[in-house]
């Protein structure tokens, strides 16, 4: 290899710990700068060879209706929502953690009545029912502890978002308390 | 006078063949050598080449076959067992650490996985580069890049983000591909272009669910597979990047054929635009600008490709069926993007007939150039054209148990029929593989 190549070859590894550190540090900006919401979920456990194991979590917010008979305690969809839509949806932060009727499901932009919203991409629109998946609906978990989080009885997470609506996770509360790996 | 093929004897340097033959008869019987061995002369008289690189030649040449096909055989032996060997090390390493993930603290983990990968480049380096274990070093080079898809996918994991992710797949090709033309690694060429494929097929699957958008993301998945063909082109044109042809060649085939034959059903169609009776579909100017650049890069390509070719070849028409095709494909792929018709009839109809021309053209250039691959994949998508035909046709006209056993009747036939025509064409023209 002549050293003009292998000068290039050191480049392109270089360029390759960028693309991870970028990933981290993408991720790492958003646990640092987002803001906090604690968000209900059910989670179950399954298990993959290379992925290890994980829970799915599916949260309150995961299914959202038109409103017709919403009390209050959920958002709602205004306007036309279709599947595939790129739908952003308000959501209380972890102050106050209760819903009102500003908290709202719309596709294409944030609306402005919005304080605080996530972003998801809409998996299903049926009979005024859409699905959403935020990107926050894994959380991996060190072998054989899946089981736990499985079985208890309330299990919340708490998620960092961004200014473009974007989660991470940034921990799970299970039964009150905040779960440790 | 001098002889053009293998099997005409060269008489010319009859006596300088003859001297050496006799060291051995069984050369002696092969009129390939004897014409070989004749042209080395020619070219050492000549003064092309020496003394020492004609014997050198003559010697290598003379060398008896089987030796040299177990030695093939073998250093193929090591390839498979180097890489073997180090994907089961990589699939250890990261198994353990997946299972382990949330237990191990966030520096180690980049640590782990970022000393890894750099771990295994710099061994690859020095075997294949410096220590002169070219293919043990090329199957661990195959393996660090794998490493660097499969850190991606564990960074996206480490922070609980959804790795069913096409965009993910995207990030790997861009950091590999560049590795593929360093290291000049066809095996690497093959994984970058395969998980491109996968990476844009997934993410376009993902984007169809939206239905406004359908057709054009199929638009610009079919303007994808002439691109990718197209840059397979260029690379076959010139000498120094024709090494990694193949692979852009075979790809971008298999994703055109593969969208060509899904848009050949009017239920696609109807599930595409959710309503055959929609009015018009509007173009978004996302998907109009994307559509517009991969067309200009397939463009640009037949262009560049055609150039360089014209400089070193004659002109001749056949030459300009392939863009003539590529051309037809450019053209279909923004007639479904505009969807000018109300109806999926006429769209159904271009992509059967788009279907039936892509078919009999890879037949025909496998057959005219030799390839292999392009008989290989024509006969497979006729046969499942053929088979899905017979199954649309009868399913409301037979019993369905019927329908199976006869469909299943034909499918053994037309399959034992096809195999044998197609053996029988590899043998008559003596077809290569696509990249030879």
């Amino acid at each position: 290899m002549s050293s003009k190549l292998k000068r290039l070859f050191i480049t392109v590894i270089i360029i390759q710990i960028v693309f991870l550190l970028g990933l981290v540090g993408y991720r790492e900006t958003i646990l640092a700068l987002g803001r906090t919401a604690v968000l209900q979920t059910v989670p179950v456990d399954p298990r993959d060879l290379f992925k290890g194991e994980y829970v799915i979590l599916r949260y309150e917010i995961s299914t959202i209706g038109d409103g017709s008979n919403n009390t209050g305690t959920k958002p709602y969809i205004r306007g036309e929502i279709i599947e595939g839509n790129i739908v952003y949806v308000g959501i209380p932060d972890s102050d106050t953690n209760e819903f009102d009727r500003s908290q709202f499901a719309q596709a294409g932009n944030p609306s402005e009545e919005m304080d605080l919203f996530i972003k998801g991409r809409v998996t299903s629109s049926k009979d005024n029912i859409i699905t959403v998946e935020y990107g926050i609906e894994q959380y991996f978990v060190p072998e054989g502890r899946g089981l736990e989080i499985e079985q208890a009885d309330d299990v919340k997470v708490r998620v960092k978002i961004n200014r473009s609506g974007t989660a991470a996770i940034e921990e799970l509360i299970v039964d009150g308390e905040v779960w440790r790996p | 006078m001098t002889s053009d093929t293998p099997n005409n004897d060269s008489t010319q340097n009859g006596d300088q063949i003859d001297e050496r033959s006799e060291e051995s008869p069984a050369v002696q019987a092969d009129p390939r050598q004897n014409w070989l061995k004749g042209r080395i002369n020619q070219w050492r008289e000549s003064g092309l080449i020496s003394d020492d690189q004609s014997e050198a030649i003559i010697n290598f040449e003379s060398m008896p076959e089987a030796p040299f096909r177990l030695g093939l055989r073998f250093s193929r032996l090591i390839i498979v067992l180097s890489t073997l060997g180090a994907v089961l090390i990589g699939a250890g390493i990261i198994s353990f650490v997946a299972a382990n993930w949330q237990g191990i603290p966030a520096i180690a983990k980049l640590a782990l996985l970022i000393g890894g990968q750099t771990a295994a480049y710099w061994v690859a380096y020095q075997l294949q580069f410096v220590r002169g274990f070219p293919k043990v070093g090329g199957a661990i080079m195959f393996a660090a890049a794998a490493w660097f898809g499969a850190n991606v996918f564990l960074v996206a994991q480490s922070y609980h983000l959804g790795t069913e992710n096409p965009d993910l797949l995207i990030l790997w090709f861009a950091g590999v591909l560049p590795l593929a033309y360093i290291t000049r690694s066809k095996a690497i060429t093959v994984m970058a272009v395969g998980i491109f494929l996968i990476g844009i097929s997934w993410k376009a699957a993902a984007q169809t669910e939206d239905a406004e958008s359908g057709l054009q993301v199929m638009a610009i998945l079919l303007l994808g597979g002439s691109s990718i063909y197209s840059i397979g082109l260029v690379h076959l044109s010139h000498a120094v990047t024709k090494f990694f042809a193949a692979p852009y060649l075979v790809g971008g085939t298999l994703l055109t054929i593969f969208v060509t034959f899904m848009l050949t059903f009017e239920d696609i169609f109807n599930d595409l635009t959710r309503s055959p009776a929609r009015e018009s579909l509007e173009l978004s100017g996302g998907y109009v600008g994307i559509a517009v650049v991969v067309s200009s890069i397939t463009v640009a390509s037949l262009i560049a490709g055609y150039r360089q070719a014209m400089r070193v070849e004659r002109f001749s028409v056949q030459k300009l069926s392939k863009p003539a095709v590529l051309v037809l494909i450019v053209v279909a792929a923004w007639l479904l993007a505009f969807h000018p018709f109300t109806s999926s009839a006429p769209y159904v109809v271009v992509f059967n007939l788009l279907l039936i021309l892509l078919i009999f053209g890879l037949i025909t250039l496998g057959i005219v150039n030799k390839r292999e691959a392009f008989v290989n994949v024509g006969i497979v998508f006729f046969v499942i054209d053929l088979s899905t035909r017979y199954i649309e046709l009868t399913v409301d006209m037979l019993d369905t148990s019927l329908a199976f056993i006869i469909g299943g009747l034909l499918l053994l036939g037309v399959g034992y029929g096809m195999e044998r025509a197609r053996r029988k064409l590899l043998q008559q023209f003596g077809m290569m593989e696509v990249t030879q």
